[in-house]
């Protein structure tokens, strides 16, 4: 039995023990590829959509490696090289950053479209109801065979079902816009009242 | 004689009514002294349809200072501090901000706080009856929409300490569609140490002074075609929504009690039918007109919210 476990290639037991089907000991350790076993662990985060810093593909080390080594034709490039240099790591660092805030911000405004989505029910339902009479008629002209009619349906489902949910995004982002902007209001307010004011005192 | 009589008579209504408002209002005005001259720490519910929302309301003055706390307790949270003239924002999304005004932009309009005369050309007050309010004796004020597209907003007030008790937007048919509810109130004749802490603390500085960019209105000029009397224009631009990261054309109304919101942006894929959506007072009304899209947000009926979208047209 041990025989056959060491003849198993490395992939398969790294790929066994990212399942969970192998346990994690001296043995199995020492045959994973420690990259391997990262891009493994990343595939797997990609393919549960678990991935919350997005692909980095971080080639700023490589590529700040390769101006290092490059000769050097004219000091004074050197200093825009590592401008670059900076610049690049600032990138990467930066969409790192942002990523998993927009992601926290968007479950907000998802809590706030679905205390919202309550009333909306009816309104929802209410159109679709309309539409009924349009839907019936066609089978009785005669001119479409239900034939994939399931299959077409599930998937015109899961297209309103995309759009529904990129337009409760919106709401969302427009709710809490518009909360964000009668802050200043006031204040604007104000402001235009006392400009209107001015030229009232002048005369 | 018959005739003297009625125009006394005339007279005399006419009189009373006019007692009536100036009451109404001195209530307002006595009000708005009160939450600001008096230290209380109060909490508040606020309720939309099927959602609740608890609130801590503390205040302050301090050597001649005005310090102010306002907090969400449910959810992520939400604190809003005041400082006399400086506001900030702490939200669990994004890095505090502050705005350089003298008012905090929570549930209640921030108007009735303040110098309620501006309101007397688009609405009216009336004294209503007399109830119990958490507790205390309370005197009800409505602030009446001359313009029947709007909502009223009425208030409790309590008839010893001025305080606000309780307040909500009612509709056209008298119905209470978002109410705030004051669950306790302590005034006392100290300030709260929580607020005195406030006086130590750092703010970030804010954010650069409002401009009334009337000069840029003339550039992305979509025609808004009609809104509710006593609306005005406050400020338009084109920006990012932060959430989507959606570009949007942007206009902001206030008719002195409610804000209005007018996004125009690019149609999403598919065919979808405008409607509208709402939450206690708050609606939303999108609206597809093919190759545009507009979206109104505010305090105000899903009816108006259709007529504004309906009305707003390409620039010419």
């Amino acid at each position: 039995m041990t025989k056959a476990n060491l003849t198993k290639s490395p992939q398969e037991i790294a790929s066994r023990a990212l399942d969970g089907d192998l346990q994690l000991d001296q043995s199995s350790l020492s045959q994973i590829d420690a990259a391997k076993f990262a891009r493994y662990a990343q595939i797997g985060d990609v393919m549960r959509e678990a991935q919350t810093g997005g692909i980095s593909i971080d080639i700023t080390a490589k590529v700040a490696a390769a101006l290092e080594n490059e000769p050097c034709h004219n000091l004074s490039l050197q200093s825009e090289h590592q401008e670059q240099i900076a610049q690049g790591t600032k990138v990467v660092k930066l969409s790192a950053w942002r990523r998993p805030i927009s992601q926290v911000a968007i479950a907000a405004s998802v809590a706030l479209v679905a205390v919202l989505g309550v009333n909306t029910m009816p309104q929802q339902s209410a159109p679709a109801i309309d539409e009924m009479p349009v839907l019936q008629s066609r089978p009785l002209a005669g001119g479409v065979a239900p034939v994939s009619f399931s299959t077409e349906q599930s998937a015109l489902q899961s297209a309103e079902k995309g759009i529904r949910d990129l337009q409760q995004q919106r709401i969302g982002a427009l709710v809490l816009e518009h909360q964000r902007q009668s802050r200043v209001a006031y204040a604007l307010q104000q402001k235009s009242k006392a400009e209107s004011e001015q030229p009232e005192d002048k005369k | 004689m018959r005739l003297l009589a009625c125009i006394l008579g005339l007279c005399l209504a006419s009189w009373a009514h006019a007692e009536e408002v100036v009451s109404a209002r001195q209530l307002l005005q006595n009000m708005a002294s009160a939450v600001h001259n008096r230290n209380f720490d109060a909490s508040f519910v606020v309720l939309k349809g099927k959602g609740m929302e608890p609130y801590r309301w503390v205040h302050a003055k301090h050597e001649n200072k005005e310090l102010e706390l306002l907090s969400l307790l449910n959810g992520a949270g939400l604190e809003i501090v005041r400082v006399d003239d400086l506001v900030t924002y702490y939200e669990p999304q994004s890095a505090p901000y502050s705005v350089k005004t003298d008012s905090i932009a929570g549930p209640i309009p921030e108007v009735l706080f303040k110098d309620v005369s501006t309101l007397l050309e688009h609405y009216d007050f009336v004294l209503g009856g007399k109830g119990r309010i958490a507790g205390r004796p309370a005197q009800l004020v409505r602030v009446e929409a001359k313009d029947s597209s709007k909502y009223n907003y009425w208030l409790w007030i309590d008839t010893q300490s001025s305080l606000l008790l309780k307040a909500a937007y009612v509709n056209q048919q008298g119905e209470l569609l978002e109410q705030l509810q004051l669950t306790h109130i302590s005034v006392t004749p100290e300030p709260a140490e929580q607020l005195l802490e406030l006086t130590q603390r750092e703010f970030p500085t804010p954010l650069p002074a409002l401009k009334l960019n009337k000069e840029d209105t003339l550039q992305n000029n979509w025609q808004i075609g009609w809104l509710p009397e006593g609306f005005k224009l406050l400020k338009s631009d084109r920006h990012k929504l932060d959430l989507n990261n959606e570009l949007a054309d942007y206009y902001l109304f206030s008719d002195g009690l409610v804000d209005v919101s007018v996004f125009v942006q690019r149609p999403l894929p598919g065919q979808r039918p405008s409607g509208a959506l709402s939450s206690g007072a708050t609606t939303v009304y999108v609206h597809n007109s093919g190759a545009f899209d507009v979206s109104v947000v505010g305090n105000i009926p899903a009816m108006t919210a259709k007529s504004i979208a309906e009305s707003v047209k390409r620039p010419l």
